[in-house]
């Protein structure tokens, strides 16, 4: 009862905010535009593919070609909802922890008889449905439209749009970790902004620290790279799957995870010790 | 702070009860300080006491500097008690007041409110709380603001469907209550708070200055809704600096000075009768202040009455063969007792020139920040 009134703020604020609105917005919008692209596409390879998909209804035994075309566009759509959808998510969310914690607010919420665990995570569930619909709107919305307008079905991009989540999810823990001890919104939002910055060069972290002058930057080059989440190298490698050329490795995704998990614990722990 | 009272007779040096000079009567311990209100609560039963403090101090860092909000603190507040904590701006009168919700940890001490550890999230079922400048999520209405904190205190879906109507109509806000908080006036704020602390049907009902921004009539409504709780049963802590309503709402108030308790009882106590009366004349009949202090009296006229200090019984006699020896009628004779806020500023003024003496260096800053 106590969890679904929390969710149910998170979506109200949201509401109230134009948080909903404005990811719809954008989604929408990409959506349309993704729409009038595809079009373009089967009109410009129409020398090369428009044929090959007016037979692909009549002849299955063609079909590994057309899979082929549909899994480099979908492969390419990932790798943009990957970079808009968490984009988006992050901005999305941002304020949420600073808005809790505002003073004669937090008061509010933090003297019912709840514990601050349940409060904090409460809140970070709403959160989780909240984004989880929006990318379930996005990511199946260019699902869907691809998919129809080609009849090819290729589950690797739902896997995708779940390891979208999943990444999403590592930085929000991030973003309450931040708001918990900052209460500021800015930083809540440009903070894993900057992780995602960092996290490309980092891929390259076996080399970066191989020319590295002493082992103790090369050490920290190697630190950053296993602690921080490797947004860049899970986003090649989710693009590369729907491609269906690889399958993601499983340790950046454990790293990222867990890095998540520890902030969102650290954040609950502030959290609890924190005087309002 | 409020301004000083004209109080009609004024002598520092009167004879009157109390001690270090004092007009007025201290309730509270004979010890100068916190000490002696340490050795009326040390053996308070914290179990039995709705609301118990002991030995609570709370600091504060502002930079490199620690600031005591709270300095050994002891209280205890008894159940269906109504509870007046008053102190200057500063005083700490919020802090304790979040201590004992759990919002902010002792630095030393500890509280218990029924008996247990308000940061424990069971111990605050059916406690209100009505926090000083509470801001609701502007995006709520009336109705889902309290549709909100009721789910949180764990209230049944169907008791808010019924309760929450009520509650808006007790506070004055029904006919409002499906508007965004975010709209509503101060005082609407004030009101919808009242509601929402009344949510649970609390058993402790915790009010960091309620008549804040409230108008006059509002003001009377709050004391009549406190009042009507309290004959269920509740306890009530209350922080104002609204002296009258202070006096007028609560059985027991404790003045809190720079994070001491420095004076303790209860109303009745704080504002004994004093040595001072007023006597009335019958209609027509003058007396002139000036021949009865040429008497050695400390008499000042005010409208259409005198009030006269006095040593004891037998002087007050003295004054009254006085007047009837001259024919004059008399028709009222009753004793002054000293108004809740004239015992305050006295106590607050009498700390601070104490302060004064014996350390000249401040202690906490001055409520405008200091420095
Ligand atoms: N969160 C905080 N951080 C630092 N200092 C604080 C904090 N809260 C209160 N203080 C300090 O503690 C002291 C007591 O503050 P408190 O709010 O308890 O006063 P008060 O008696 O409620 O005053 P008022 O009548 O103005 O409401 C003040 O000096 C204040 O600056
Ligand atoms: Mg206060």
């Amino acid at each position: 009862m106590k969890t679904w009134a929390l969710i149910v703020d998170t979506w109200r604020e949201a509401l109230a905010r134009y948080t909903l609105l404005g990811f719809l917005a954008v989604s929408s919008l990409f959506l349309l535009v993704l729409t009038f692209a595809l079009n373009l596409d089967i009109v410009d390879g129409a020398l090369a593919a428009g044929t090959l998909f007016g037979k692909a209804f009549e002849v299955p035994g063609k079909g590994p070609a057309i899979a082929t075309v549909v899994a480099t566009g979908q492969s390419v759509f990932a790798g943009i909802l990957y970079v808009l959808g968490v984009f988006l998510a992050v901005f999305a969310t941002g304020s949420q922890v600073p808005n809790l914690q505002h003073r004669g607010t937090v008061d509010l919420y933090v003297t019912r008889p709840i514990g601050r665990t349940h409060l904090l995570l409460g809140r970070f569930l709403g959160a989780v449905t909240l984004v989880s619909a929006n990318l379930l709107i996005l990511c199946g919305g260019v699902f869907v439209i691809i998919s129809a307008k080609t009849h090819v079905w290729n589950p690797r991009f739902l896997v995708a749009s779940a390891l979208i989540l999943l990444v999403f999810l590592s930085y929000l823990g991030f973003m309450y970790l931040v708001g918990v001890l900052t209460s500021s919104t800015p930083l809540s939002i440009m903070l894993p902004y900057a992780l995602y910055l960092l996290s490309v060069p980092l891929v390259a972290h076996d080399r970066i620290a191989a020319a590295m002058d002493t082992r103790i930057g090369a050490g920290a080059v190697q630190t950053l790279y296993w602690i921080l989440p490797k947004t860049a190298e899970i986003g090649r490698d989710l693009t590369g799957y729907v491609l269906g050329k690889a399958t993601p490795a499983f340790l950046p995704l454990a790293t990222t995870a867990a890095f998540g998990a520890v902030c969102l614990g650290a954040a609950v722990v502030a959290f609890n010790r924190k005087n309002f | 702070m409020p301004a000083l009272p004209a109080t009609p007779i004024a002598s520092g040096d009167s004879p009157a009860q109390g001690g270090r000079g004092s007009r007025y009567p201290r309730a509270a311990p004979a010890g100068e300080n916190n000490a002696g209100a340490a050795n009326v609560y040390a053996g308070v039963d914290t179990d039995a006491a709705a609301i118990a403090v002991r030995g609570v101090s709370k600091e504060f860092r502002h930079g490199r500097r620690r600031l005591r909000a709270l300095d050994g603190v002891n209280l205890a507040v008894g159940r269906g008690e109504v509870f007046g904590l008053l102190g200057a701006n500063g005083a700490g009168k919020t802090t304790l007041v979040k201590v004992l919700l759990g919002l902010a940890r002792p630095t030393s001490g500890e509280v218990r409110v029924r008996g247990r550890d308000p940061r424990r999230a069971a111990a605050r079922r059916r406690i209100g709380y009505l926090p000083e400048g509470h801001r609701f999520p502007g995006y709520l209405t009336g109705k889902a603001s309290l549709r909100l904190f009721g789910r949180l205190a764990g209230v049944a879906e169907g008791t808010l469907d019924q309760r929450i109507p009520e509650l808006l109509e007790l506070v004055g806000l029904a006919g409002r209550g499906g508007d965004r908080v975010g709209r509503y006036s101060k005082g609407m704020t004030q009101r919808l708070g009242l509601a929402c602390a009344l949510v649970d049907e609390p058993d402790i009902l915790f009010l960091d200055e309620p008549t804040d921004g409230v108008d006059p009539v509002g003001r009377r409504q709050i004391r009549d809704i406190l009042l009507a709780t309290r004959r269920h049963g509740t306890t009530i802590f209350i922080n104002s600096h609204l002296l009258s309503e202070v006096e007028r709402t609560c059985d027991h108030v404790a003045i809190l000075h720079q994070g001491r308790v420095v004076r303790e009882g209860t109303v009745e106590d704080l504002t004994l009768p004093t040595m001072r009366y007023r006597v009335r004349l019958g209609e027509g009949q003058a007396a002139t202040a000036e021949r009865l202090t040429g008497e050695g009296l400390n008499v000042v006229a005010s409208n259409g009455s005198l009030e006269v200090e006095v040593a004891d019984l037998a002087a007050l006699n003295r004054l009254v063969d006085r007047l009837r020896a001259d024919h004059l009628l008399i028709a009222e004779v009753s004793p002054l007792r000293a108004a809740l806020e004239d015992v305050f500023i006295e106590v607050v003024e009498g700390e601070e020139r104490a302060a004064a003496v014996s350390d000249p260096g401040p202690r906490t800053p001055d409520p405008g920040g200091g420095r």
